[in-house]
């Protein structure tokens, strides 16, 4: 019984725009096991959730249920054939109470009208069945995150789920929370469901699985029995690529002075975080998703305030409560998500680049024929491809739309900046630019931190790296002892 | 420039659809009224001209601020009533109270600005929707309205006919009043600054993604309340302009208005979703709406019909700035003089 399979993906390929993710990848998977998967950011995880949850498509390969063959999977047809996946994210009715939501779309009905006893006494019952003491009327609005996981996996029950698909369900749990959905989870697999269960974090892997598998660049490196395993092989297997092949950039003198400073900085699910930067540095921060590098950045920049901790600019103790203390300290924050956060997308360039430095003057006024003037020129400078400077952003390619962002704060005349993800979504051509065009900050004396889940893009460009794991900083790595295995160990927590 | 080019523009298609709809205007009352005698024609007459563009000031002088509003993201549907309540004030202070004009008029603006004031900090503190927080303050001001009024009028006779008695004779048939010569110099006051100021490019930085905004250094909170606080200067502008025009506070003084403005403002080519949109779109929409109801009262049509075509209208100007919207992406990259060419060689890399 334990070797029957239930799941079985033989040679997947799936590409998105531009770039492809899976390149024939297999998987598979067993009655009653915990099977977890391991890769890097942006290895393909969240793609095979995507895949066997029917959310999207592969392009080419087979995929067996039960030994046979399914094609064209739909949300609705991957629950019915008893496909759950329980999301990082809650996907909860928060004002509704706990049978409504265990039976959203499924009610159990007596002719037209609904049977609120049975669905009552089977949601106890599959309270129960997991331990737990809620009751099905509780809110679940008003309920603790770990609570809601319990909501959601007896939402997979009613819906008789073979196969659960965990992704990365501990993140906010305390230890005794995270025992207790362990405990339920191994039930749930002695049971007879098969258990998919994704996780950054390897002591969660070493303490639940029966098998693991490895995916890098889209890829199946290997599976493993988790007897079989060694962290070793895990971390050689998750890196792999190779770094010389990367970028190499040039080699600056780094000033001895420290540009910026924090101090036990805590807030915005950050934890006491001190780090320094010096004249011409790039200071790397690494960590897997979620580990709380973003939520940095926007401390450092003022977007959300600190509760606790200090933040000296060249010395001075300065107060970050909005991004313009941030700007008039001469920071610049370039966002991971440009379109969002970065771009004015239905306005021309005209009305992108000069944004910021608005804050720079005291005078009420804006000159339009200054704006072309100083488009103009980051246009030249950055070789930004646009016909006209009256073209609207949403027009430019990725690569593009980045340097009008980055344009936006040259043009501040910024002396400090944050990349967070500099080169996400972009081509392989504009990423060396981008990189280029940081080597050049650093050459007039800039410095700068820059957050990148790429990890040979971090360990190439990184004069520094502090790794961050569970909003905190887990370790600092000097230039020698910077390489892909060091900081996936501390990312992921094993050294 | 041809007139493929010109639709283009940004205010193209709703500057041809309004001499489109004077053409219209024009040509059925020389056919079914005026049995094709032009010298007949009422329409064209100087005398209904300065008589539409006299109508349509205090819409005007809204609308201005209110294309403010929108670009920035927003929406005050609080300002017809607003009118009621600082007309009404207004009035009660002149007649009842009896203080002099000016201290009235300072009196006014102040309430105005401070009340649009109050709305802007709740709406710019939280993320209360500005459509749900004018809809409690529009009501607010109709209490105040009836608490002032009891629902009678208050006449005003010989107050503030600096405003609405004042008349510049251009011939002897053709004369603008001041509260005309008010909303031209508002219009060009509220361009400049949308063109020539910093504040003016947050107002559209704002509209177009207030996120990239607040990140690129721009105050949201300050800027909201500078926002909503000349809403209420405007609104107490027009209130004085309409109120000496009238010579009485009535409860319903402008009763409906904010829909007119928001009407002409968005047939103006504002977006909803703000971050688009100008003052002379605005103008035009304006005066758009302004003709086509001065027109069916020339035209005899029942007022009762004037409303489903204004409706109508409205409808036909908003899917003509979507249309005109969904072509102009895809031209625009190459009609920019001389650069078709690198266009092409750019979008290929």
């Amino acid at each position: 019984m334990p070797d029957e399979l239930i799941l079985d993906m033989k040679a997947i390929w799936k590409s998105y725009p531009g770039v492809s993710v899976f390149e024939g990848f297999d998987f598979d998977l067993r009655k009653g096991e915990i099977h977890c998967i391991c890769g890097e950011n942006g290895a393909g995880k969240s793609t095979l959730i995507k895949i066997l949850s029917g959310a999207h498509s592969p392009d080419r390969g087979t995929l067996l249920f039960e030994g046979r063959e399914v094609q064209n999977l739909t949300p609705h047809s991957a629950m019915e054939m008893g496909i759950q996946t329980i999301y990082q994210e809650h996907n909860l009715f928060p004002l509704l109470d706990v049978v409504e939501n265990l039976y959203t779309g499924s009610q159990i009905t007596r002719g037209l009208v609904i049977d609120q006893a049975t669905m009552v006494a089977k949601a106890r019952e599959i309270l129960e069945y997991l331990h737990s003491d809620l009751s099905p009327f509780d809110i679940v609005g008003r309920l603790s995150s770990s609570a809601r996981k319990i909501v959601e996996i007896a939402k997979a029950l009613v819906h008789e789920a073979k196969v659960i698909i965990f992704d990365e369900p501990t993140a906010s749990f305390s230890q005794v929370e995270t025992d207790h959905l362990f405990e339920i989870i191994k039930r749930l697999a002695q049971n007879g469901k098969s258990i998919i269960y994704i996780s950054h974090h390897l002591e969660e892997v070493f303490r639940l699985a029966d098998r693991v598998t490895v995916i890098r660049d889209g890829r199946k490196v290997n599976t493993y029995a988790i007897a079989d395993l060694t962290e070793q092989k895990l971390i050689r297997d998750m890196v792999g690529r190779d770094v010389s092949l990367f970028y190499r950039r040039d080699e600056l003198p780094i000033g001895a002075e420290v540009v910026f400073e924090t101090r036990h900085l805590t807030g915005n699910g950050v934890r006491d975080v001190s780090l320094t930067v010096r004249r011409s540095e790039i200071l790397g921060i690494a960590g897997m998703d979620g580990s709380g590098r973003t939520e940095l950045a926007e401390l450092l920049f003022g977007v959300k305030k600190a509760e606790s901790g200090e933040i000296f600019v060249n010395g001075r103790k300065v107060k970050m409560n909005t991004p313009l203390s941030a700007i008039r300290q001469k920071m610049c924050f370039i966002t991971e998500d440009r379109q969002l956060q970065g771009l004015f997308l239905k306005h021309a360039l005209t009305r992108n680049i000069p944004i910021v430095s608005y804050t720079r003057t005291r005078t009420p006024f804006a000159t339009p024929s200054d704006d072309v003037k100083i488009t103009e020129k980051y246009v030249a400078e950055l070789r930004i491809r646009t016909p006209g400077v009256s073209q609207l952003v949403m027009q430019l390619s990725g690569g593009n739309q980045q340097k009008v962002v980055l344009a936006k704060w040259f043009a501040s005349i910024g002396e400090f900046f944050i990349f967070d993800e500099p080169t996400r979504g972009i081509d392989v051509g504009a990423k060396e630019e981008i990189y280029k065009i940081m080597i050049e900050l650093l050459r007039q004396q800039r410095s700068i931190i820059m957050i990148s889940s790429d990890m040979p893009e971090l360990v190439a460009m990184s004069d520094r790296i502090i790794v961050m794991r569970n909003g905190t900083v887990s370790t600092l790595l000097e230039k020698q002892e910077i390489n892909q295995e060091t900081v996936l160990k501390h990312a992921i927590g094993v050294a | 420039m041809n007139l493929r080019t010109y639709t283009r523009r940004e205010n193209g298609p709703i500057f041809l659809a309004l001499l489109a709809t004077i053409a219209v205007v024009i040509l059925v009352e020389l056919i079914f009224v005026r049995g094709f005698d032009i010298s007949k024609v009422a329409f064209i007459k100087p005398r209904n001209m300065a008589n539409v563009l006299m109508q349509v000031s205090t819409t005007g002088i809204l609308a201005i601020s209110m294309t403010l509003v929108m670009v920035s993201g927003g929406i005050d549907l609080s300002i017809g009533q607003m009118m009621c309540f600082i007309g009404t004030g207004m009035a009660f202070m002149m007649r009842i109270v009896g203080l002099n004009d000016w201290l009235v008029a300072s009196l006014g603006v102040v309430v105005a600005v401070l009340f649009q004031v109050l709305m802007g900090f709740i709406i710019s503190r939280t993320k209360l929707e500005p459509f749900i927080v004018s809809l409690g303050f529009m009501t607010i001001y109709k209490g105040f309205t009836y608490l002032i009024t009891n629902g009678s009028e208050i006449t005003i006779v010989d107050h503030f006919t600096f405003l609405g008695g004042t008349y510049f004779n251009i011939t002897s048939t053709f004369r603008i009043g001041m509260p005309v010569i008010v909303l031209i110099i508002l219009e060009i006051v509220m361009w400049l600054v949308l063109k020539y100021t910093k504040f003016g490019r947050s107002v559209y930085a704002v509209g177009g993604n207030e996120n990239a905004a607040y990140l690129a250094g721009i105050n949201i909170r300050k800027f909201k309340l500078l926002v909503y606080g000349l809403n209420g200067l405007f609104v107490a502008v027009a209130t004085m302009v309409l109120l000496s025009r009238l010579g009485t506070g009535n409860p319903l003084i402008g009763d409906g208005k904010e829909i007119d403005v928001i009407a002409a403002v968005v047939v103006g080519g504002t977006a909803l979703s703000g971050g688009k949109g100008n003052v002379w779109g605005t103008l035009i929409g304006v005066l758009l709406l302004g003709c086509i109801s001065n027109a069916l009262n020339i035209l005899g049509v029942n007022p009762y019909w004037q409303y489903v075509v204004t409706g109508t209208i409205i409808i036909l100007a908003v899917l003509l700035s979507y249309f005109s919207g969904l072509t102009s992406q895809s031209v625009k990259t190459g009609s920019r003089k001389g650069d078709s060419q690198e266009a092409k060689k750019a979008l290929a890399n």
